[in-house]
């Protein structure tokens, strides 16, 4: 239960509303931080919290790529599949992506330690194809590239290849 | 006003009307999805849109007001193109199933296609496909065929509050569900069903079983509730296809609840009664009418010989219509000759009826469900109105969400959201106080007017004495005493009393809770007096509203079958209307008194009431053991029933008549309002079965005194005879002005009769502890005689669980789903318990349609002015299983 465990931060997040509902996306990821994910019995609470029904909480989250509804793997890939990224080519990399990994968006592989999704243009338009992991983007990324991160994430649990999310200009040697 | 010009005709229109409204009205029909007159404009589907001069872009007519001097085109090539793009998108997706589609016939869809889309498409791409889910018992979901206009979702929020469907996902791939992927819980009251304009959610009660426009259509009300919706029966080859109504139809404005639109099959349930029984050694036997009729008039004048006219009664449900309620007067009266009459008002309904002629001279309220929606300030007192009351229910959620009204509550419930409306959630103020204290609050409210000046000052000119009574008998109240039975501070109530006497329009709503526990009618009178008080009486749009139970409990008490009153209602013992009613009928009316429902039982018992007619009524299942309704009932040398159902009354009858149900009569109810509305044949009575009156009249005949009728018409006509103007048909109710005599009389002398009584703050008995309250009470899912026959409301609700607050049931530690025993004194009973939030810690809440074990542990008392036979609750114990 959320509100036995953080009684006082969702106090103070109630606080910041004049109208309560509006609390909504900040006890969600609350909600996730704690499991990974976004489980029934939380959205239920945060319904009563927030004096919302489940459905509306339900609407919020599957409105939001972020929000999880399942439990999910260790490394969370999230692929842009907007506009920019499929011109340069984020259609093979998804496939490429999936037969590396054996599963399909939606998915997480048995061992889970990879969940793979696909989401709306995440702002690096300029760089893509790209993808995001947990809360690290990967840009720029090739075939090669792909396989090296997978590797270095199963082995080190993290890579040196990620790039941000950083803010225009980029920093430089941001991309090895 | 704005005066603008819609495709070269000349409009005006107030300030704010939309364009599409605007149009709508100059008889011009822009087509549209997602807007709806009822909704507020979400402008996501942009069917609707119009060329606008001035304007560069198309606008969306369902969002823009209109302005003056605008032009507006309507049929421009650009309009054309554009629906045919917004179609051609929404076809590129929506499966061509209209053959097995239940919309198929009056589709939104379907229409604009074959008015605006060339018959081909340009996408060739696979559709889109969503996984098929179960939803519901009752409604179907098909998502594939959705638009995406999200109306249901609106609806079920912005006009039922329920907010029970959730537009899953985003984009072309949103689909309307309910939680994840359980089933939906919600009020069912078909809002969403009604609403989409394409074939995505629909009934399963009727689907597949018709073609709209193989179905005949009757217009008639619901017979569920005193709310009176006017509900059409779609019926095919005589079965009950389905129940729908239209927006803008009848007081319910084409809204409806789960009893109305997924209630209807009980009508045709297989357990009719389809021929006349007539007991023969003991058993219920087939006859015919002949025989059955026959033998019923002959055993009455034998015993009519043996013991006089005063040993007859009857007993009618006011579930029927006014007709027979009118013609089983007359029969009684007459053919019988005795004033032993009453009704099942009586549970309740009386209480309002007597608190509003007692004191403003009027049967009805004074108020409108109009005035409801338009009022400043709402006092609900004992009713989560939705639960008996629904769509009377939407009138205060439409004033307290789209008007801007202060809600103030009165109700043993706790505000909490749950699957079904809990009114008290909208409350600016709520009062929860345990169901024996409501009188308190009403009294605190009182104290508070009295004491921060708020008495209304013409008032205090006008009836100074009565107001300084008054003042007297809340100043001996101390704040302390009344704030510990109420558990609230004496600052809520002076504030909620501050809001209500301030407001320009207060209106006071009282429901059940109030009129069926015991002090009712003093509690109801005292609702008067604080509307006296604050000067809320007696100004248009402003009074007392008693909420009716029963469809026509309304239309039982102006028919006069009620002990006290003869059809008008007139007093039983008015000389004046006893001449005039005497002259019509040219036969003199009987001169012994009339005799309420527990009375009559009484009479039964000790062997004075000999022979009773009961007409849908079943006091042996619906009144608890503790009354000895059976034993009673079992003492009569005659016992007849018209019934639909063999009931446990029916079942100790010496004779069975088979009567119609509404869906098989014409005729007339009238409803919580008072507005008398017309009832229609919908289907041919099932099997032998006939109208209550017309049995009744062949009865009489049979008996030598000739009540004869050819229609329903010509029974309503007599009794316009009678009541002047009844059953006029209009749009809305007419609502009586109070008499100012009667207000002049009560103010000068008629309240000080009971007012020690009504103004004592009788020291509620402490609960003790481990000892809960059991209520027994309607619900949402079931109401009247027969709902309980329809496969519809069944599939929401089919057996008694027991609510409990989720910490006492912690304490006994149980949880949803797990057995407990009820007990008291009287007996006990064994439940499954359901965790509610909105019941409070100490009380147990059971659905009185599932009641049988449960009637066992309840007592009844009856007011000692109004006989009303209170019975719905109990002091029990409950222990886990
Ligand atoms: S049937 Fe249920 S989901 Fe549909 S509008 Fe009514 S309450 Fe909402
Ligand atoms: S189900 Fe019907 S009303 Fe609801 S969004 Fe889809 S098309 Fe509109
Ligand atoms: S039960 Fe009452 S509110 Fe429901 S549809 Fe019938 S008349 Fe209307
Ligand atoms: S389109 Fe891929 S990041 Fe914007
Ligand atoms: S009706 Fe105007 S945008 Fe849908």
């Amino acid at each position: 239960m959320l509100q036995e465990k953080y009684k006082t931060e969702i106090d103070e997040i109630l606080s910041r509303y004049p109208v309560r509902r509006s609390a909504m996306l900040p006890l969600l990821t609350m909600a996730q931080r704690e499991e990974g994910y976004v489980s029934e019995a939380a959205m239920k609470e945060i319904a009563s919290i927030l004096r919302v029904t489940p459905p509306q909480v339900y609407e919020t989250v599957t409105f939001y790529t972020m929000l999880n509804l399942k439990p999910i793997g260790t490394f969370h890939i999230q692929v842009c599949k907007s506009l920019m990224c499929a011109l340069v080519g984020s259609d093979s990399l998804l496939v490429w992506l999936q037969a590396r990994l054996g599963i399909k968006p939606g998915e997480t592989t048995p061992d889970r330690l990879f969940t793979l999704s696909t989401v709306e243009c995440l702002a690096s338009c300029g760089t893509g194809p790209m993808m995001q992991v947990n809360d690290d983007y990967y840009e720029r990324l090739t075939e090669e590239k792909v396989d090296r991160i997978l590797a270095d994430l199963k082995r080190d649990g993290t890579s040196p290849l990620k790039s941000g999310p950083f803010i225009l200009p980029e920093p430089e040697g941001a991309h090895g | 006003m704005v005066k603008l010009t819609i495709d070269g005709v000349p409009i005006t229109a107030p300030k704010g009307t939309l364009v599409i409204e605007a149009a709508r009205q100059a008889g011009i029909m822009i087509p549209h999805f997602c807007y709806h007159p009822k909704l507020k404009w979400d402008a996501n589907c942009r069917m609707c849109l119009v060329e606008i001069e001035r304007v560069p872009k198309l606008q969306t007519s369902c969002s823009t007001p209109v302005a003056e001097g605008m032009v507006v085109r309507t049929a421009t090539t650009a309009v054309t193109q554009a629906h045919k793009s917004v179609l051609e998108f929404i076809l590129a997706n929506h499966p061509l199933d209209c053959p097995v589609c239940d919309q198929g016939g009056r589709c939104d869809l379907q229409d604009f296609s074959h008015e605006y889309t060339p018959t081909t498409s340009r996408f060739i791409e696979v559709k889109r496909i969503f996984p098929k889910e179960y939803f519901s018992a009752l409604i179907e979901t098909q998502m594939n065929r959705c638009v995406q206009c999200l109306r249901c979702v609106r609806y079920c929020d912005e006009v039922m509050d329920v907010k029970a469907l959730a537009p899953a996902g985003r984009g072309t791939m949103t689909e309307i569900k309910h939680f994840t992927h359980h089933e939906l819980d919600c009020e069912f009251c078909g809002g969403c069903v009604q609403i989409c304009p394409v074939g995505a959610i629909t009934s399963r009660l009727s689907m597949y079983e018709y073609r709209p426009w193989m179905l005949k259509r009757a217009d008639t009300i619901c017979t569920y509730c005193g709310d009176g919706c006017q509900i059409t029966i779609q019926t095919k080859e005589n079965k009950l296809i389905e129940v729908n109504t239209a927006h803008g139809a009848g007081r319910n404005n084409g809204d409806l609840c789960a009893r109305g639109f997924f209630g209807y099959h009980a009508s045709t349930h297989p357990d009719r009664l389809q021929h006349p029984l007539v007991r023969r050694n003991g058993e219920l036997v087939q006859a015919t009418w002949e025989e059955a009729l026959g033998f019923v008039a002959e055993t009455c004048i034998r015993l009519k010989m043996e013991h006089g006219a005063e040993a007859f009664a009857g007993l009618i449900a006011s579930r029927c219509t006014n007709e027979d309620l009118y013609v089983f007067q007359k029969f009684m009266r007459l053919a019988i000759g005795t004033n032993r009459i009453d009704s099942s008002a009586r549970y309740g309904q009386i209480n309002g009826v007597r608190a509003l002629r007692r004191v403003q001279g009027t049967h009805r309220w004074a108020v409108t469900f109009e005035d409801i929606v338009a009022a400043d300030a709402l006092l609900l007192v004992g009713t989560n109105i939705t639960e008996t009351n629904p769509i009377t229910g939407l009138k205060v959620k439409e004033a307290v969400k789209k008007r801007t009204a202060t809600l103030l509550t009165v109700d043993a419930l706790v505000p909490a959201v749950g699957t079904i409306s809990n009114i008290a959630n909208l409350a600016a103020h709520h009062f929860p106080v345990h169901p024996d204290r409501f009188g308190h609050v009403v009294l605190g409210l009182i104290k508070a007017v009295v004491e921060d000046g708020l008495v209304d000052q013409a008032l205090a000119h006008r009836a100074p004495a009565y107001v300084q009574a008054i003042g007297d008998a809340v100043q001996a109240l101390s704040w302390p005493a009344l704030e510990s039975a109420t558990g609230t501070t004496s600052g809520a109530l002076r504030e909620a009393a501050r809001i209500f006497a301030r407001a320009a329009r207060g209106v006071v709503l009282v429901g059940q809770g109030v009129l069926r526990s015991p002090g009712g009618y003093g509690l109801t009178t005292n609702l008067l007096d604080l509307l006296l008080l604050t000067g809320q009486h007696g100004r248009p749009g402003c009074g007392l509203a008693p909420l009716a139970e029963e469809n026509n409990d309304q239309g039982a008490v102006e028919m006069g079958t009620v002990a006290e009153y003869l059809p008008g209602p007139c007093d039983l013992n008015d000389p004046t209307a006893r001449e005039r009613i005497a002259g019509l009928w040219k036969e003199e009316l009987p001169k012994g008194p009339g005799r309420t429902l527990t009375e009559t039982l009484e009479e039964a018992r000790t062997g004075k009431v000999k022979a009773m007619f009961v007409v849908g009524e079943n006091p042996v299942g619906s009144l608890p053991h503790a009354a000895r309704a059976k034993d009673a009932l079992a003492q009569l040398e005659l016992l007849v029933c018209q019934e639909l159902f063999l009931t446990e009354t029916a079942a100790l009858a010496h004779v069975v008549l088979p009567a119609c149900s509404y869906a098989e009569k014409d005729g007339s109810f009238t409803n919580t309002e008072g507005l008398v509305q017309p009832v229609r044949r919908a289907i041919e009575p099932i099997g032998e079965s006939r109208p209550d009156w017309e049995i009744l009249s062949a009865l009489s005949v049979l008996m030598g005194y000739p009540i004869e009728y050819g229609d329903a018409k010509e029974i309503l006509k007599e009794i316009r005879s009678l009541i002047p103007g009844y059953g006029l048909l209009g749009a809305g109710p007419n609502p009586p002005r109070p008499d100012e005599a009667v207000v002049s009389r009560y103010l000068r002398e008629g309240y000080a009769e009971d007012l020690a009584n009504r103004y004592a703050a009788t020291q509620p008995t402490e609960k003790r502890t481990g000892h809960f309250t059991l209520l027994v009470t309607q619900s949402l899912f079931h109401s009247g005689k027969f709902s309980t026959r329809s496969t519809g409301l069944l599939e929401i609700q089919n057996t008694g669980v027991l609510g409990l607050n989720p910490a006492d049931a912690a304490r006994l530690g149980v949880t949803d789903g797990d057995r407990v025993r009820v007990s008291n004194t009287l007996g006990e009973l064994t439940a499954p318990i359901k965790l509610l939030e909105r019941i409070p810690e100490g009380l147990a809440v059971f659905p009185e349609h599932f009641d049988e074990e449960a009637r066992r542990l309840l007592g009844v008392s009856t007011d000692p002015q109004t006989r009303v036979p209170y019975c719905k609750s109990a002091q029990v114990v409950i222990e886990k299983l």
